[in-house]
This record gives C-alpha cells, structure tokens and sequence, in this order.
C-alpha cells in the first residue's frame, strides 16, 4: 500500500487508538498539459501585476480578501497561523449515530484508517463495537491546517474515516420547483414499480460500470503517442464480460465466410501507385 | 568526410545523397547515422519482405535519441518519386484520405534511415487486402519490475493454450522490454474476427496465469511485477514495430524474431535478470551477424498462414467448460 498520508490518533473517552491515514478513492481522470499549437511548447503562468504590468515575484505577493469591491483586506501568514486550528493531529470522535441518520449527501471524500501496533486491539474493539450497534462516530479531525467534520464508518475489516461537508456548504433543494405525490394514479405507480422490480439486482456490482470515456480517450492518446491513425469514433462499444465472447467469436467468423464467398475471394484493395519509369 | 557534406551512394536502380552520416544518433554509444543506415542495409531481406506493401509510419529522430521524435503518419512532402506509396480513405477522419510511404526495396529503406526514421511502425495487413489482418497479435508488455523469467513464462503459457486448439504462434522482441506474438492468419479474416479471438485468447491466460498477467489498461492500476497482456492492438490502422526495426533506446535494440528455443531459456533464467538485459543483446551491432546465421525465424518457411474455424470451436469446447 501506499505511504500514509496522516498520521494521528483516534480519541473517544478516555480511549486514544494511534492511526494512519491512506487514500481510499483515487481519481481515474487524465491531466493535460496546454501547449502552443505551433511548436508544442508548454505554456508557462506568469504572475503579472495589473497596475505596473511587470510580473511579480512571489516574496511581493499578499493574499487579500476584497470584503467591498476594489476594498481588500490584506492578511500576513502571521495572521493565518493565529487563526489556524490547532494542528492536534487527531481524529476527535463527539457523538455516535445511525448511519442512516446521516443523509448521504453530506459524505464527501473517504479515507482508510490503519492502526499502529499498539492501537490494533482498541481499533478492532471500536469497529466491533460500531457494526454491533449498526452506528458511525461523528469526528472533528484536523488534517494538515484545515478542520473538518467526519464520519468513522466500520467497512469490513477496516475503520473508513469520511469526511463530510458542513452544514453550511449543503445547498437546500426547497429553491427548486419539484413536483408532489399528491394525485399519482394507482395503476401508473403499480407499472413503476413492477419495471424497478425488473429491473433490479440483488447486489451493486460497480465492476459492471466502465468510465467509457475515460477508456476511448486514453485509447486515443495511446494510439496517438504510438504514432497510429486514430480509430474511428464509436458508439459506446464497451464489450464487457458479460457479453459471450464466444457467441461474437462465431458471429464475426461467419461473416468473414459470406464476405469471402461474396467477394468471390477478391478482398478490397486500395488505390495504390507505383511509379514505372525510373 | 565533414559530417556536413553529402555523400552519394548508388542503391539498387537508384542514387541517393545522404546526409550528415557522422551526425551521432545515440550519444552514450556513438552510433551514428551512418551507423543506422549500415544495420538497415545489412538486414534489408528479411526487413522488407515484412515491410513490403504494409503502410509505413516513420518515426524519425534528428537530433538522435535525446532529441525530439515525430511521427511522419502521413507521407512527408519532397519524398521520391520512386518511394511507393498507398491511399487510403479514412472514413471519419479529417481527411477523406491519407497517403502512406511504403518500404519495397532497399533504396526506399536508405532513404527513410537517411531522416533518421529509427522506428518503423507498419500495418497489419498489406495493401493487397488493407481490411484483413495478416495475423492476430499479443504484445506482451511487462511491468517495471516483471523479470525475464515471469516474462516468458506467460508468453509460452500462451503459446501452450495456442497449441493446445492447434495453432502455431511465432515470437519476436519488441526491441523494448516486451515480447510479441503473432499467430500468423490465412486470407479472407476481418479486423473482428482477430480482435474478439485474440481478447478470448488473453481472457482465458490471464484467468490462468492468475497474478503473473494483467488485463488492466490503465498502467498505473497494474502490478508492476506482471505482465499486460495487450490484444487490442490489432484494427485498422493500427501498427506494430516492424521485425529487425531498431529501437530509440540505448544500445539501440533491435526488434528480432527468436526461436522458441530462446523464450524456453528465458524461462529457467534466475529471477534478478530483467527483460532488458538480455535484450539489449539484440542490437544494430548483433543483428547482421545473427540474421547471416539464423536466417530470417519469421520468414516463408515459419510464417503457416492457420485457419481460425477449428481453433474457436476447440477453445469454445476447452476453454469454456472449464471456466
């Protein structure tokens, strides 16, 4: 696994179980670099001061809040670390609740947390005992200078730490224009039901799921970098597992075989030029 | 001779004016340009009978290996007269049509070592019948830290399932780190056909091959200790580094047919031998002396062009009962 990327303790009571922090989700998303379309060269940033517009280097640039348009508020690294959260390296649990309690939506990024040695018997206590009572631990957990609200989740063998929004970043959707239950036909809402019923499988099997366009861009830019005629676009292709192979095997086989018997063994033949005199 | 001047040299039916043939293409070596133009006329037979009528990509690099690479994917303009040359239409594409330089003879071989074209990318198919694949191919790519040893155990683990539905592969460095295998096709088979055969085949191995192989494509999600196998490589358009074309890489590797014999070695090799070091045996100094011993191990007399109909119902039978 990879190296941590936090590590700290778990308090809760009189209890201090020492952890580290791994990523738990990565991002699957491809970066791109802006180039000059000319002679590829990269594009550079330069920090440009709009009143003199010479460019500024870093140990003359402040940050400022503008709290009125054209009016800044300027703050020193000083005052940031006064304000800054005391960095406890901890993952401070304050209440237990039903996980269900929680409304998805609040949950944002997930992490693993492993124990150190001495912490192994405090943590499989703690994961035990959150599976047993069917709840998750509320945390404020400070990582590097920024505080968060989290949530400790038991998943498997392992204790998940999330980290939520707050309540304050949580867009209420009472501004939208919804539509009521009220008045919904019987009969409508029985053909609902049964095309969910159809349509439904005992388990979430995410595998299922492929990023298609992730996949066909990579595809391109491999085929680009090795120095290949792009494929064509194609309709989500995607031939996964599920599909019998086999079956596409045959298929493909036998209509190799028309294609031959049609063509009369002439395959297609591109226009191609030689030169004769020398 | 100043590394500046001009030198003309009569090819074939043709003269031709190179270049800067003391410019250094691979500094850490000193090979040169005339160096690379020397291995490609040393090897030009058996180059171009697998060259002949394939579209061409050139991947040239000027300023040597450390310089900046471009692929020429379309013919490059002042080119010969006498280089052939094919069209093709590219459905979708920018262009209604693309031209490709082809390599059917050894002036037109000089002169593409003369740009500096190291690599030589070419087609599957030949101009004789561009939709139909000539071959179904596996590139076997292992990850940093796969050995030469698990290496070859996967590509003769292939080759066993190959044989066990009774097909003959034949195998080839890529000149990287890798291995191809080819399983060479009779006429008339479509771009699907190998595609959905090759992705049953690699299915099927690396179910059986368990933590030695990988189908992952994303390189950053494979064990770095296996080895991906690649099937999609075969489609229209698609390349592959021709056999006996050189590498950008130090030492300047070469991409050389090898006996099974060979892999079979490879397998019983101890485990600290990566890939690289016994391919960086295979080089533009090597090759003229192995091609003179070995002859050409791709060529007529190993190329069985093989049928697909019975292998498919085989593996049908095999493979998916047991799975």
């Amino acid at each position: 696994m990879a190296h941590a990327i936090w590590s700290g303790a778990i308090n809760f009571g009189l209890v201090t179980i020492p952890v580290k922090l791994f990523t738990a989700v990565k991002t699957d998303d491809l970066s791109f670099n802006m180039l000059h379309k000319k002679d590829e060269g990269r594009i550079k940033y330069e920090r440009v001061c709009s009143v003199d517009g010479k460019p500024v280097p870093w140990d003359e640039i402040v940050k400022g809040y503008e709290y009125e348009k054209g009016q800044y508020v300027l703050l020193t690294d000083e005052d940031f670390a006064k304000v800054n959260p005391e960095a406890t390296q901890s993952v401070d649990i304050v209440e237990f609740v039903e996980l269900d309690k929680i409304s998805p939506m609040f949950f944002d990024k997930p992490y693993y947390l492993e124990p150190t040695k001495q912490g192994r018997h405090a943590y499989a206590l703690l994961r035990e005992a959150l599976a047993d009572s069917n709840r998750v631990a509320v945390a404020r957990v400070v990582i590097r200078t920024k505080e968060y609200i989290a949530a400790v989740k038991p998943i498997g063998d392992a204790l998940v730490l999330e980290l939520m929004h707050w309540a304050s970043e949580i867009v209420a959707s009472d501004t939208l224009d919804l539509p009521g239950a009220e008045k919904l036909p019987e009969k409508e809402m029985q053909m609902a039901r049964m095309l969910i019923d159809t349509m439904s499988v005992d388990e979430f099997e995410p595998q299922k799921f492929s990023n298609n366009y992730h996949d066909q861009l990579l595809t391109m830019i491999e085929a680009r970098a090795a120095g290949k005629e792009l494929p064509k676009a194609k309709k989500a292709p995607a031939r996964s597992q599920v599909v019998n192979l086999m079956d596409v095997l045959a298929q493909s086989l036998e209509a190799s075989k028309k294609r031959r018997s049609d063509a009369n063994g002439k395959p297609a033949e591109a226009k191609r030029r030689k030169k004769t005199a020398a | 001779m100043s590394s500046k001047e001009r030198s003309t040299v009569s090819v074939g039916a043709q003269t031709l004016s190179l270049s800067n043939l003391d410019k250094v293409l691979w500094p850490r070596d000193g090979y040169t340009k005339g160096d690379l133009i020397a291995y490609y006329r040393s090897v030009a037979a058996p180059a171009i009978a697998h060259l002949q009528d394939r579209p061409l990509t050139l991947q040239r690099y000027p300023n040597g290996i450390d310089g900046e690479t471009f692929f020429e994917k379309q013919m490059p303009r002042g080119m010969p007269e006498w280089v052939e040359r094919v069209t093709v239409p590219t459905p979708g594409g920018s262009r209604s049509e693309v031209t490709f330089p082809l390599c059917n003879d050894e002036p037109s071989l000089v002169y593409f070592a003369n740009l500096a074209a190291i690599v030589l990318h070419v087609w599957t198919s030949r101009t004789q019948a561009l939709d139909e694949p000539e071959f179904v191919l596996f590139d076997l790519d292992p990850g940093e830290t796969c050995t030469l040893r698990t290496l070859a155990t996967v590509t003769l683990a292939i080759r066993a399932l190959l044989a066990e539905i009774g097909l003959k592969p034949l195998v080839k460095t890529t000149g990287g780190f890798g291995l191809h295998v080819v399983v060479p096709l009779a006429a008339g088979y479509s771009y699907e056909t190998a595609k959905v055969f090759a992705e049953i085949v690699a299915r099927h191995a690396a179910a059986e091959l368990g933590e030695l192989a990988t189908l992952q494509r994303t390189i950053a999600k494979r064990p770095q200790t296996a080895v991906y196998i690649d099937y999609v490589q075969v489609g229209l358009g698609k390349t592959m580094v021709a056999p006996y074309s050189v590498r950008a890489r130090d030492g300047a590797p070469v991409s050389t047919p090898l006996h099974w014999a060979e892999v079979e070695a490879f397998a019983r090799r101890r485990s600290g031998v990566a890939p690289a070091d016994e391919f960086a045996k295979l080089t533009i100094r090597t090759l003229p002396g192995r091609v003179k011993r070995e002859g050409d191990l791709w060529g007529a007399r190993a190329w069985k062009k093989q049928r697909l109909e019975g292998p498919s119902a085989k593996a049908n039978r095999l493979w998916t009962e047991r799975g």
